[in-house]
């Protein structure tokens, strides 16, 4: 308010209104800012209101100046120099960018001819360069300055190394380019050309480091954000078009390719097929920019994962903008690929994969057809093929031979045609141990042995197929042919442990032999040669010649020297039990009437019938050791030996009980084999993972899925134990006779199935299914007819839930075609017994047992007295 | 992982190669501060060593499992000379 009391316009004092336009400035609201300094400096009319005025002039031809509007900043220039010529030296370096960037480059660089040119013109001037001078040929050709003049000279240096950087790659030596100083206006420029330089050398890190050191205010640091982009990093603004193409043509963008494949890793873990081949799709596109050398190999692997997955072709190929190249390559990742769905069905896509490779890799020059390389990929063909189920590979086979009956077409499925094919191309000891264990396994005695004749014959100098034909001879009581062999063993490696060995327990079988031909005055001799080896008198051998020589003395029946050799047996084995069960046993072998009265286990002491289990080890271990494991061992004795283990067990050491769990496993005695298990499990230790091996073998048949469990268990523990024989052991058991190759446990459902295992140490014989597995257990067997079959089970999943009183009743007359029964007995009745007989065989029961439950006490002692045999 | 990888080597290693990054990588993993990783370099080493078990590496070699981002580990990356023109326009700001 004024003193007269008239309101007047309020106008803000002059520092106040300053302060307002500086800060609309600093707002970037420069047109503002230069209408109120307009209007101030009206008012005003002072030196200060110019400066202020002259300044939003500057900051608004700046502002046209970044949007490139340099017609309108060039105007607005010439307008305020002529409305304020005394202002000149205030506009002097938004001039210079002006004259700079509006290409009158002459205008700019002329004062640099003056030589009263004030320093802080020249400064000016030479910022402008700094910020604003892109085209080095029109600097280093301004005809304005002399040729000499050092900025002519450094922006034709740089011009030439900018051009050669960026056509072809030169020597780090190329970008010293000395001539241009480190104060120089064009300094950023030898960053640039330098940083250029090594991207295109692949050294990247100096390319990062050159680009960190350009001023972020110069004229080459517009390239910046490319040069990142091209380098993979991920740009905070997003690029000029200009220079995304730069990108895209210079090398493409490798973060938006490592962006694009991360996200279709992402898709995989997801299960929808059209998130996959959207991301597939980008991932294939970003690719084909950025690096089309790998594009085929994307392909490829998406292409795998798609066909394993069970995608459609159609829409995988139309994702992929095209088929994918079906080379040896593609084979080898779609073999590698089914190989590691762990489904036993996809096995035969992976063998078929893996011909497809062979074929693939020869016509690609990879290997030639007949070399090491392809006998190599038919071993690991060979090893995949005996994982398909038969039935699988019979389905397999009957639909894709084009021609029935023909196998040549679909070899690859089976494992002997692959294994052939390799020990023929490249016939050394591995391969051919391989395909004897595997020929062992599953297709017995002959055709391992005749494997193991190709061994031989291809490679003579080995020992394994020579002692193999020989227990093989031995085994079939060939024993000349077995001397044959031994006789080419010992020429190969004669003081071989195995080989030594091999003697004594060929020369044993042939005194036993020779015992059962009653021919005593061979059997002497031999026995005589065995007693030189010094091998026979290590360990419980001597007892083993000893009780021989009693055989022998019997038939010669020189009753002192029986006398004789039975104390010597006797005092060998410390005790009269174990030594009566070894000579019972012999004599057995030889096929002649038992020259030693075994007593009853009823009859023993107590202490003797303590004693049992410990005699019976020992004798099984030896007989073992001596290769007569068909010694005979009464039924009588294997019960109470297993009654006294389930009682007492302490006196035993582990390996016994692992001879009397063997013991009861070859017998088909449950009940040992059970109790043994047990007692084994107990120990603990380094060896229960033998044991519950051993109680996965002695199980009843009945228990497949228990023991199946228990072998894949053994499996895993083995494994983590890296104990490689009991490992092969269990897969054996479980892909041979258990048929559940496909069952495989964590290591804790491992050691669940050992802690249920322990917890059970009674065998339950009649209704007893052990522990309960159905946490573990979520049908991982296979299902189909001939693996339940061979299993146990019905054949038909559903066979086992059909109730009792719908099935067929059996057909007796078929049941008992060509089987002599008592004339009196009626055929339910005999029905009825060969069920009862058929459990009691499961469970382990002894004869003498079954027949007193039967027929009564004393039935089995009737049958012995008759003369009938166990 | 197989052989070859886990040795940080290519398909053409030869013998003095294979050797030296195996000290190498048992330098980085000594057995008594990494026994698993000696365990497995020990394994990688002893396979390219046996001239069977080698080929046979090197015919099974792929993973088809691996992350697809792996794809560009080690590959160089694409760099074309494409002359001083698109650098120059980005230059002009355009």
């Amino acid at each position: 308010m004024s003193q007269s009391g008239k309101a007047v316009p309020f106008d803000p004092p002059a520092t106040a209104a300053e302060a307002s336009i500086r800060q609309l400035i600093a707002n970037g609201k420069y047109k503002t800012a230069l209408d109120q300094a307009k209007d101030n400096h009206k008012k005003q009319s002072t030196a200060a209101s110019e400066a202020l005025l002259l300044d939003a002039y500057a900051a608004r031809i700046q502002s046209l100046l970044a949007q490139n509007l340099l017609r309108e900043a060039q105007a607005l220039m010439d307008l305020v120099c002529e409305r304020f010529p005394a202002g000149r030296g205030r506009l002097e370096s938004i001039g210079a960018s002006v004259a700079a960037r509006t290409n009158t480059l002459d205008d700019l660089l002329r004062p640099l001819n003056d030589p009263q040119l004030s320093p802080e013109h020249r400064e000016a001037i030479e910022q402008a360069v700094r910020k604003e001078i892109f085209d080095l040929s029109a600097l280093a050709a301004c005809p304005v300055l002399p040729p000499e003049h050092p900025l002519r000279q450094a922006a034709s240096s740089l011009d030439r190394a900018f051009r050669m950087v960026t056509t072809d790659a030169v020597e780090e030596e190329a970008t010293r380019l000395p001539e241009v100083s480190r104060r120089s206006p064009l300094a950023p420029w030898k960053l640039l050309v330098r940083a250029i330089a090594a991207y295109y050398r692949g050294d990247l890190e100096a390319c990062r480091e050159q680009l960190d050191a350009i001023p972020a205010d110069s004229a080459p640091a517009r390239l910046v954000p490319a040069m990142r982009a091209m380098l993979g990093a991920q740009s905070s603004s997003p690029l000029s078009p200009a220079a995304k193409a730069l990108v895209q043509q210079s090398g493409g963008d490798p973060a938006a390719l490592r962006r694009a494949l991360e996200a279709l890793d992402r898709a995989w873990t997801g299960d929808s097929p059209r998130t996959v081949l959207s991301a597939a799709r980008t991932a294939v596109q970003a690719c084909r920019e950025t690096a089309p050398g790998l594009l085929d190999r994307l392909k490829q692997h998406i292409s795998v994962r798609c066909a394993v997955a069970g995608f459609d072709r159609g829409p995988v190929v139309q994702a992929l903008g095209g088929a994918t190249r079906h080379d040896a390559h593609f084979q080898r990742l779609l073999a590698r690929a089914y190989e590691e769905t762990g489904d036993l069905e996809d096995i035969p896509g992976a063998c078929s994969a893996w011909e497809e490779f062979r074929q693939a890799a020869i016509k690609e020059g990879w290997f030639p057809p007949d070399g090491t390389e392809v006998a190599t990929l038919y071993l690991h063909m060979a090893s995949l093929a005996c994982k398909i189920p038969p039935h699988l590979r019979d389905v397999l086979s009957g639909g894709m031979v084009p021609k029935k009956g023909s196998r040549e077409a679909v070899y690859f499925l089976w494992p002997e045609a692959l294994y052939q094919r390799a020990c023929a191309l490249d016939p050394h000891t591995e391969a051919f141990s391989e395909w004897l264990d595997r020929a062992r396994e599953d297709s017995g005695q002959a055709p391992a042995e005749r494997v193991a004749e190709q061994w031989h014959a291809a490679c003579p100098t080995d020992l394994e197929p020579v002692l193999f034909l020989m227990e093989g001879a031995a085994a079939r009581k060939a024993f000349p042919t077995a001397l044959k062999y031994l006789a080419q063993a010992e020429q190969i490696d004669g003081v071989h442990p195995q080989v030594r060995r091999a003697r004594l327990r060929l020369m044993a079988g042939g005194i036993l032999r020779h015992i059962q031909q009653k021919k005593p005055h061979l059997a002497i001799a031999k026995l005589d040669a065995l007693a030189a080896l010094p091998e026979a008198h290590q360990g419980d051998r001597p007892a083993f010649l000893a009780a021989l020589r009693f055989l022998i003395h019997v038939l010669r029946a020189d009753m002192q020297e029986m006398d004789a050799a039975q104390a010597e047996t006797e005092r060998l084995l410390a005790g009269r039990v174990p030594a009566k069960l070894l000579i019972f046993g012999l004599a057995m072998a030889a096929k002649q009437l038992s020259p030693v009265v075994l007593d009853s286990p009823g009859m023993l002491t107590p202490p003797q019938r303590a004693a049992i289990p410990a005699a019976l080890a020992r004798v099984v271990a030896l007989a073992k050791d001596m290769n007569s494991a068909s010694i005979k061992i009464p039924q009588s004795y294997i019960d109470s030996a297993a009654q006294q283990l389930a009682g007492n067990s302490a006196s035993l050491d582990t390996a016994q009980i692992q001879v009397l769990a063997e013991a009861g496993v070859n017998a088909d005695h449950c009940n040992l084999a059970y109790t043994a298990s047990a007692a084994g499990l107990q120990r603990g230790g380094a060896s229960e993972a033998r044991f519950l091996l051993l109680r996965a073998r002695g199980l009843p048949e009945r228990q497949f899925r228990r023991r199946a469990l228990c072998a894949a268990a053994v499996v895993q523990i083995a494994r983590q134990n890296r104990d490689t024989e009991l490992l092969e052991k269990a897969a054996n058991l479980l892909r041979g006779p258990l048929r559940s190759a496909e069952l495989e446990l964590t290591p804790a459902q491992a050691a669940e199935v050992l802690r249920k295992e322990k917890a059970e140490p009674e065998f339950l014989a009649r209704s007893g299914e052990g522990p309960d597995y159905r946490d573990i257990l979520k049908e991982k067997l296979c299902n189909c007819p001939e693996c339940r079959r061979a299993r146990g089970e019905a054949p038909d999943s559903f066979a086992g839930e059909v109730e009792d009183e719908f099935e067929d009743e059996p057909d007796l007359d078929k049941l008992f075609a060509g089987m002599p029964l008592p004339p009196d007995m009626p055929k339910d009745v005999a029905a009825m017994i060969l069920e009862e007989t058929r459990q009691a065989v499961e469970r382990g029961e002894s004869l003498e047992s079954l027949m007193s439950r039967l027929f009564g006490p004393g039935a089995s002692r009737r049958s012995e007295k008759k003369g009938r045999r166990r | 992982m197989d052989a070859l990888e886990i040795l940080g080597l290519s398909d053409g290693a030869g013998e003095e190669e294979i050797r030296a990054a195996y000290l190498r990588k048992v330098k980085e993993h000594p057995p008594e501060r990494s026994p698993e990783e000696f365990e497995k370099i020990r394994d990688a080493y002893e396979t390219l060593r046996d001239p069977r078990r080698r080929m046979r590496a090197l015919l099974l070699a792929g993973d088809p499992t691996v992350p697809l981002v792996s794809l560009l580990d080690g590959l160089p990356p694409l760099r074309r000379f494409v002359g001083p023109g698109p650098w120059l326009e980005v230059l002009k700001g355009k």
